[in-house]
């Protein structure tokens, strides 16, 4: 999968969660989810969730300690398809 | 020092499923776990260790400044006086309170009463709502202090944690909002 592929994946799954649709519509390797698109914490285990199903994969506590931007998500999501 | 998080229990009803495969396991310790499920409105018992979690978390980033998710590590023991949550070797005191419409959880190094100030917030856009918060904050400083507006700043650090200067004297503070309501505290 290319980065670009991710990103729209990634895009789609947070669409639901956003609330700051400027900073969604410029979303990049560089967004966060909390301070630029104003997802509720209580949300990002949705998020999280919503990952695990969309790529078959299990997130661990420490994979989780680090899901708060996209780059960071990105990260993981490869690490774990590659593993 | 202090933390607090309040949850607007519509909204949480509305946006969020708490019996979704995985998700208990995701936040919560097989103890906590426990609690939830022998709880009269088990709803209501994850909406509340979740405030204390997250109340919790921003007093332990207040003292250490950083930004991570791990709200699983935040063990919540729930006490009929002086709840408490442990982070590691962190340990600190949480009250919260429950009514119809929202629960909210204030945390502190020492056990005490609640100081947050609930408001209902009007409009539902996020960015009007956390400035309207914000302004009622300081104006309670304002009149707490009895210092000059000009004289006042609010800003956030790096790590979005937020804190209050005047002069050469320097406020905790803790701000939260969700849906609703928001509450502020003064340390």
């Amino acid at each position: 999968m290319t980065n670009d592929d991710l990103i729209a994946k990634l895009k789609t799954i947070v669409a639901p969660y956003i609330q700051d649709e400027e900073a969604f519509k410029n979303l990049s390797e560089d967004t966060d989810f909390v301070s630029d698109l104003k997802i509720n914490s209580a949300n990002l285990v949705d998020i999280i969730l919503d990952i695990e199903d969309e790529f078959d994969i299990r997130l661990e506590n420490e994979d989780m300690e680090k899901m708060l931007d996209v780059k960071s998500a990105m990260e993981i999501v490869n690490t774990k398809l590659s593993a | 020092m202090v933390g607090n998080d309040i949850v607007d229990i519509a909204k949480a009803k509305k946006e969020s499923n708490w019996q979704r495969p995985r998700f208990l396991d995701k936040l919560f310790t097989s103890k906590e776990q426990q609690i939830i499920h022998r709880s009269d409105n088990p709803f209501i018992m994850v909406w509340r260790l979740w405030s204390m979690k997250e109340a919790a978390y921003k007093l332990y980033t207040q003292i250490n400044p950083s930004r991570f998710y791990n709200p699983k590590r935040f063990e919540c023991e729930i006490k009929e006086k002086g709840s408490v949550v442990n982070f590691k070797n962190f340990k600190c005191y949480v009250e919260t309170k429950i009514t119809s419409d929202f629960i909210m959880s204030e945390a502190s190094l020492k056990p005490s009463k609640l100081k947050s100030e609930v408001i209902q917030l009007k409009s539902r856009n996020i960015k009007s709502s956390s400035l309207f918060l914000k302004e009622k904050l300081t104006n309670s400083i304002l009149e707490n202090f009895g210092i000059e507006k000009d004289k006042l700043t609010l800003k956030k650090d790096n790590y979005g944690i937020p804190i209050v200067e005047f002069n050469t004297n320097k406020l905790y503070v803790s701000l939260t909002h969700h849906g609703n309501y928001g509450a502020f505290v003064i340390a």
